[in-house]
Formats: structure tokens, sequence, C-alpha cells
């Protein structure tokens, strides 16, 4: 190739009628793009406005820009291979900007680059590298939808991608054929008009098809709330959720519309993956449907654009589809806004779900139990209560409250607690946070929890909360914000990984040569009863079927009993489940591994990190009874011990709850179950006086 | 049909009572409150019968200001008005006092239907429905699961002993007492709440029904019950101990 050869964009001479072509196609491919993509930008600013909506602060938003769109990392980082080839289609357009600027304005003799001139021949040969790239990159992506055909991108073959494929194939093979033509060829001017009719056929497909995205995504991501499933407030007294078009703001109808279809949403959901209705993608796509049918003004219910009442009731809230979204969308607060939809106007009528709101109503815990239990669980386990002298308010929970297995993890950590000698106390009264109430839509209930907790906390004078809890911990610090300014929370992961240095390990660190053989056997020995033999303990008969405090209780005793013939001298192997809450919508993936770490070989799941699978508990679904389908909570168990990890850790008592239940039916082989909080505690030595 | 619930505020279930410094009734400061249960299930009632058979539901309560967040409750689950009969007195009246309230605050409304629980949390005395209803000279029927609208009036579930159920035909008006547990309660909805500030909550202070506040049975004292011990540990196996249970179940407890 001869580097001064003439490009496309070589000043051609083009007759007056080609003059006239050129501009009567190109006013045609605008209206065309114009009559829909007008249309969509009309859907979008009649939709109501987002109450509250600031684009403060910029830099955030700026930032995700960057990294996201600019960068594309989040899209290469979730998915390499397609996500690079699409990254080269993406930066191959970014360099045809201008290009095509010119292509243009040199059919009417316009033109502003000189392929002679040293920027435009540099700028011709950098976009050459570009077109090359993406070239490239259309014939992967084009490879992977026709050929490779992912379970994810649906059933149907979208034969509108293809064609968009062949039209970028086309572009950027007639941009590179022309580096190759002699001046006097007069195949060159068939490669302009092919080049040209390419992007006047592409140009108006744009806002017809998903391709819409090129247009929207970057706004999109710009203009995204931020944060993570970040629930907006509601506006004004008639703002129940959504409920209908009306409902449905300008960000929620430009997410709609941004939708590319690529179906990660519903790769990851645990729903879609255990044979439920809900699927991500779908409801996304309903949804713009309902504006293209009816629009922002309708009245008519969104639900009925959805497959069943029941789908958006489906969602864990693990937030999977959110995170894995590379346009910007943001499920959560859609999801969650129909559930408001439903639940704040009564329409959502479920015999589970109106238990749960009034055992919240009436006792303030979503277990239904009497207040007073917690009373009894404080007493036993001599927990201090908090007078405002102490550092932490250690926050229970209702799991930690209520749940026998919970209130291991807590008196676990009160243990820590006091080897440390970090002073704490837990509240007389505690209400549940309202994360039930909040994820299911809820409204009402959710803020007269966290009104009532707020006062409480207030009243107290707690500054420095602890919780074993990531949806405690998350509801406290996000969602109560709405009504008030919640104290500094963390998590216990946090905690316990902050202060590893001064607790005895098991890891890492190998044998710890401050403790005794004798001193451990005794920090091992089981709090109540005497060890029983492991195969007694874990036989089937063993537990009381159907009864989970029987079964939690034995679980316990096995964690005791079942220690010593599991510890070194080969470490033992820890699989460590990423809680939704504590990952994705805290970010917290490393500080839980270091505490595992530094009690025995970590091992890791397949999904882990930001990809972790669901346990199935999340968004109130714990409390909504039996699943359709499969059991998320089995299919996740299914993968943890498949690790072939002896041990099973969890840092959320949701978790720990769903796996015991899986676990159950294991029998024998079933490896033991244990909070970070319960594995740290077992290399403490003896028991510790506790606090008055 | 026109149908009036008389509902009282009591203290929250899980509430830690403590008696006063009288001995004659708890210590009221800092206590939570709710609404009745077999209360919440009367206003239930009501509201699927409006919902069936169109109509107005009304609430009535007696008590000190503190009743108010429980009166807008109930209107946000639906009930369309409410009667507030301002009274601070009511521990210190007994339930042919507050039956007189009740009654003097419905009569101008001469509803077809007079709810209510069939007894109170606090108190238990289960006697201030019955004694509406004779005050009115109206038939009541008491420990009602189910009502059913006919030609010339109603058709009512009643609970009897020992899973024995009656079946009982009366003219309206009537006054009624409910059974919990007969219907599925609803849960208060923000939409629910919102509406109901616009309700209308009418006040009548005690003072105005000019009613006979004189107890004809005087509260002597209240206690807290004896705290009983009497766990068993069973021994053995856990086949002997299931034995040893059945048999202390069908012997001891006589339950089974």
């Amino acid at each position: 190739m001869n580097p001064l050869a003439l490009t496309l964009a070589s000043p051609q001479h083009f007759s007056i009628l080609e003059k006239l072509l050129l501009a009567l196609l190109t006013l045609t491919s605008a209206a065309l793009f114009w009559r829909r993509f007008g249309v969509v930008l009309d859907k979008i600013l009649k939709s109501k406005k987002d109450a509250g909506f600031s684009l403060r602060p910029l830099g955030r938003r700026v930032g995700d820009f960057v990294w996201e769109v600019m960068l594309q990392a989040k899209v290469i980082r979730q998915r390499p291979l397609a996500g690079l080839a699409h990254a080269f289609v993406f930066w191959g357009f970014c360099a045809f900007a201008l290009v095509t600027l010119n292509h243009f304005a040199a059919g009417f003799g316009l033109g502003f680059l000189s392929p002679d001139g040293l920027f435009g021949h540099c700028y011709f040969s950098f976009a050459a590298v570009f077109a090359l790239a993406c070239a490239i990159g259309i014939l992967g992506l084009f490879i992977r939808r026709f050929l490779v055909r992912p379970k994810w991108l649906g059933k149907k073959l979208s034969y509108e991608s293809g064609f968009i494929a062949f039209l970028i194939f086309l572009l950027m093979a007639t941009y590179l054929a022309a580096f190759f033509l002699p001046e006097t060829s007069p195949a060159l001017r068939t490669l302009w008009w092919i080049h040209t009719l390419a992007i006047l056929t592409f140009l108006p497909i744009i806002p017809h098809t998903k391709h819409l995205h090129l247009l929207l995504s970057p706004a999109t991501v710009f203009l995204s709330r931020g944060g993570f499933s970040r629930i907006p407030a509601l506006d004004g007294d008639e703002d129940f959720g959504l409920v209908a078009g009306t409902d449905l703001t300008r960000l929620v109808t430009l997410q709609a519309y941004s939708c590319v279809e690529c179906g990660r949403c519903t790769e990851h959901c645990p729903a879609a993956n255990t044979a439920k209705l809900l699927n991500p993608k779908e409801v996304i796509l309903n949804l713009r449907g309902y504006l293209n049918t009816l629009g922002p003004a309708s009245d008519r219910p969104l639900i009925e654009s959805l497959a069943a009442p029941q789908v958006p009731f489906q969602c864990t809230t693990c937030g999977a589809c959110e995170f894995q979204c590379p346009v910007g969308i943001e499920h959560l607060p859609i999801l969650v806004g129909l559930r408001r939809g439903a639940v704040n106007t009564g329409a959502w009528d479920d015999d589970y779900g109106s238990k749960l709101f009034l055992a919240l109503e009436r006792g303030s815990n979503p277990l239904g139990m009497p207040a007073t239990d917690r009373d009894k669980f404080i007493e036993k386990a001599a927990l201090p209560l908090f007078d405002g002298t102490q550092e932490y308010c250690l926050w229970l929970g209702c799991m930690g409250a209520y749940d026998p297995q919970g209130r291991q993890i807590v008196t676990d950590l009160a243990r820590i607690l006091n080897y440390l000698g970090i002073s704490y106390g837990v509240l007389r009264k505690e209400k549940c946070t309202g994360d039930a109430a909040r994820r299911l839509g809820n409204d009402l209930l959710f803020q007269q929890l966290a009104e009532s907790n707020l006062e409480a906390l207030a009243q107290s004078k707690v500054k420095k909360m602890l919780s074993i809890c990531p949806h405690c911990v998350r509801t406290i610090q996000e969602d109560w914000k709405e009504y008030g300014v919640p104290p500094a929370i963390e998590h216990h992961s946090e905690f316990i990984a902050r202060h590893l240095h001064r607790l005895p390990s098991e890891g890492a660190g190998g044998f710890n040569p401050l403790k005794s053989q004798d001193e451990k056997s005794r920090a091992l020995a089981p709090e109540a009863g005497s060890p029983q033999p492991p195969s007694t303990a874990t036989s089937p008969e063993g537990f009381v079927t159907g009864h989970d405090f029987s079964r939690a209780e034995t679980a316990a005793q096995l964690t005791g009993a079942l220690a010593p013939a599991t510890a070194p001298p080969v470490l033992e192997t820890i699989v460590y489940h990423d809680p939704c809450y504590l990952g994705r919508y805290r970010n917290i993936y490393e500080e839980p591994r270091a505490v595992v770490r530094a009690t025995g070989h970590l091992v890791e799941a397949p999904r882990s990190h930001e990809r972790s699978f669901c346990c199935g508990a999340g968004g109130g679904l714990t409390f909504l009874g039996e699943e359709t389908g499969e059991r998320v909570s089995h299919v996740r168990t299914a993968e943890l011990v498949a690790t072939g990890a002896t041990t099973i850790a969890t840092a959320c008592p949701f978790c720990n709850s769903m796996f015991r239940d899986a676990l159950a039916d294991k029998g024998d082989t079933a490896p033991q179950l244990l909070d970070i909080a319960q594995l740290t505690a077992r290399n403490l030595p003896g028991k510790i006086e506790k606090q008055a | 049909m026109k149908i009036i619930v008389a509902i009282k505020q009591v203290p929250e279930r899980d509430a830690q009572v403590r008696i006063d410094s009288s001995g004659k009734w708890i210590d009221e400061s800092g206590l939570q409150w709710a609404l009745n249960e077999s209360d919440a299930y009367a206003l239930e009632e009501a509201l699927q019968q409006k919902e069936k058979n169109g109509g107005e539901v009304i609430v009535l309560t007696a008590g000190p200001e503190r009743v108010g967040p429980t009166i807008r409750e109930a209107l946000a689950k639906g009930a369309d008005r409410a009667i507030h009969i301002d009274c601070d007195d009511l521990a210190s009246r007994d339930a042919l006092g507050v039956a007189r309230l009740l009654a003097a605050a419905i009569q101008p409304e001469s509803p077809d239907l007079i709810l209510t629980g069939l007894q109170s949390e606090d108190l238990g005395l289960g006697q201030t429905g019955v004694i509406v209803a004779e005050l009115l000279g109206l038939p009541h029927a008491t420990l009602i699961l189910q009502v059913e609208k006919t030609g010339t009036g109603i058709k009512v579930k009643r609970e009897l002993e020992e899973g024995w159920f009656q079946s009982v035909e009366l003219p309206t008006p009537a006054v009624l007492t409910i059974q919990s547990g007969g219907n599925k309660l609803r849960y208060a909805t923000l939409m629910g709440i919102k509406r109901a500030k616009t309700k209308d909550v009418r006040r009548v202070t005690a003072a105005e029904l000019a009613v006979d506040a004189a107890p004809v049975v005087v509260l002597d004292r209240i206690a807290l019950p004896q705290k009983q011990k009497t766990t068993q540990m069973l021994p053995g196996t856990p086949k002997e101990a299931a034995a040893t249970l059945v048999e202390k179940l069908k012997f001891e407890a006589r339950v089974l």
C-alpha cells in the first residue's frame, strides 16, 4: 500500500446531478432517522421529571462516563472477548466521526481534511487502523451472534443485527479498499457511493432498533442515579411507585430505550436461572413496549405489560442485573418501583406478604417473634446494654436477635470484641431496619421503621454501629438517609479484618505459637453439652425434620464437635460465599476473604466476587414462602459443595439460613457451615469472661 | 349497608406492662399502643361487607388523644370516616359505662350493622359489645367468624367450643362481636394513609354525650401472673424421649 495512495476522501468531482442526488438521499435518511428518534426523544421528555435529580456531583458522572463509555471498561471486564470486539467497534466509530463528516462535506465539494496535508494524512491512516480493528470486531460479534449463539441472546435470531453488522463491515471494507486503488480507477467512485449509501441506510436504522443505544447509552450512563440499587424517594402525595405510564420518570424511559438486548442481566439473574417467570431483560423490553404503544401519559397499569403480576416479586434484589448492565440501566429501582406500585396501593395480594407486613406492623420483626425473645437472648448471652459510654453499638438485627444460628454468630462476634477489649453494647429495644419492607415496596412500613429506629438511636447517642448482617448495614447506611442521618455502621467482616493482626490465626500465618494445643482444644470445645461422635450428630435421625430450630441447634453442636477432628495439620479448605448486599452493594470483597484466610485455606466458587450467585433470600423473598421452579439456595449450595471445600463460610445471616436449609438433606457429606465470625472465634483461647 | 365498627386501642402485644402506683391500672407512660386484635378482624369484616354490598364503614372509638394514630390506621385500611369519643377516664369506667358512651354515639347514626371485637386484649371482659346491643335494643350474636347478607337480614357463623360451629340468622340492625381469625387481615398502605388524611374524624367529648359514668363494677386491683417454671427435661435417646413425651401429653397434659 502506497502511503500516499488516495483515500475515499480525496478530492473527487461530483456532477450537479450527483450532488443533488446526494442531498436528496441525505435529507431522506435524516428525515427517516428523525421520524423515529424524534418520537423517542419526545417520550423521554414527556415522562415525569425525576424529583431531586441533580447533575452534582459532576466528578462521579464524568468518572463513570470515561470508565464505562470511553474506556468500555465494564463491557471488557465482564465479557473480555466480546467486550473487546465491541470496544473496537466503538472506538472505530469514534475515530470515524471526523472521517464521516469530511466524507459528506467532500461530496458537496467542501472537504476539510485533505489526505495530502500532514494532519489529514495522519488522521486517515489513524482511522484506517481503527477501521481494521472495527472490521475484525464486528466480524467477531457477527460470528458470536449467529454461529456461537450464547443462550441469553434469546432463541430468536435478530436479522437486523446481522444486517447492521454487514453495513458496518461494508463501511470499513470500502474505506480500507480505497487505499489500494489507483487514483484513476472508476471503482473509487463506486466505493465512495457504496460507503455513502451504507451510512445513509445505517442512520435511520439506528433509532428503529436496539442500535439506539449508540446514541442513548452514553447519556444513560452519564445521567444515572449513581450508587447501587438507589431507590428514589417518592415525589409528593400522589406518587406510589411505578403504577402507570404517568409514573415513569425521564431516567426510566431513557433507560428503557437504551437497552441493547445483550441479555447480561438475564444471564446472571438468579430468578431467570431457576425457572421463574422473571426475566429482567423482558421487563425492560416490556416497559419499552408499553412506552411505544401507550406512552408516558397513559394511566393503564404497568403491571399489565408484564407476563404476570408476581413477576417483580420474584426478584431477590441481588443486583447482578444492574451490576452487569453495560448501558447504565438501573433495574432495581424499576423492579422495586413496580413492587411499590403494587404494595403501596394495596394491589399486591399475597398471603405471605400480608403476614410479613402485619408482623412488622405489630411486632416490628419479620420473623413474627415476640420481642421478649430478644430480651431473653440478651440476658442469656450476657450482652451488655448500650449506655452511651461504649465505643460500638452492636446492632443485633432480627436474625441476630431471634434466629438460633444468627444468635450464635452474634455470640461469637461478642467473644471477639471481648478478646480485643473493645467496648460495645446492644440496644434495649430494636426494630427491624425495614429492609424487607423497603425491597418489597412497602414505603409506609419502611418509613415507620426507619423513623422509629433513627429516633431510638439518636436518643441513645449512638455514634458507631457494628452489624453481622449486610442487609441491616445497607439499609441503615443508605436507605435510612431518606428520613434522617444514620450513625456510621460497618459490617463485622470489615471490623474483624481490621483487627486481624491482634487475633489468633490458623491460616496463612500457620500454627499460632502463642497458643498451646491444650488451649486450642478448650477453645474448640462446644459451649454446651459433651462432644458427640460425628456420626451420631450428622445422621439424619439426629434431625427433627421440618423444624428449623432443632436443626440449627444440631448444626451448632456440630460446629463444636467436629472442629477438633478436622483441625490442622492439613489446613481446612473453606469456600467463601459473597453476600450480594456485602459485595455488589457495598463493594466489600477482600475483607471477609482476609478473615477466612486467617483460619484456613480459601477456595473460590466458580461464581464469586461481583459475579457471586445469590442465596435466594434477598428482597424479602425469604419470607414469601415456597418458590416456583428450582430453589435458588439449592443451586448455589450445590455450586459451593462442588468446590470440595470442607467448610462453607458466610458473612450474612440470611445466606447462612438459606444454606443451612439447603444442606439439611446432605447428611454426613455436608460441609460445615460457619459465619466468618464463628471461624475467627474458634481460634480464640478458651472462654472469655463476658462483660457485665 | 351502613356499618359502625367499635374499636379499642390497647397496649402493644409485646409491651412490658408495669402496674402503676394505685395498683388498679397499668403505668401508661412509655407504652406503645396498637389496635385490639379482634377489633382488627371486626374492621376487616366490615370492609369486606362494604366491598361486597356497598355502603359505608364508620369507625368508632373512645379514648384520650393517643388513639389518633389507631383511628388513622383504620381509616387507612379503608374505613370512610371516624367518630372519636374524647375520654380521659376510660380505665375508671366499667363495661357498662363504656357501652353507654358507644351506644350514645351510635344512636344518631342508625346503622344497619354494628361490629366489634369479641373482647379487648387489656381487660378481656367480652361484654362491651353485648351491652351496647342491650342498650340500643338490638339483636346480637357473639364469636362471629363469617357474615353473609341475606334478603331479610344477615346469616352468621358462630364459633362454639371443641370445633363446633353454629349458624344463626338475624334481622338487621344487629350487633355482632367478631372472633379473630375469620378473615385475612389487610396491611396498611401508603395510599390508604394518604387518603386517610382527608377523611372526616368527628370528635365528641364524653361530657357532650351526657351518659352515666358511675361504674357498677369496681376494679379492686390488678396483678401480674405468677411465673411458673415447669420445664421438664426428658432423658434418654430421641426415641425414648419421644415415647415419654407422647405418654406425658396423653396422660398428664391430656392434649392428645
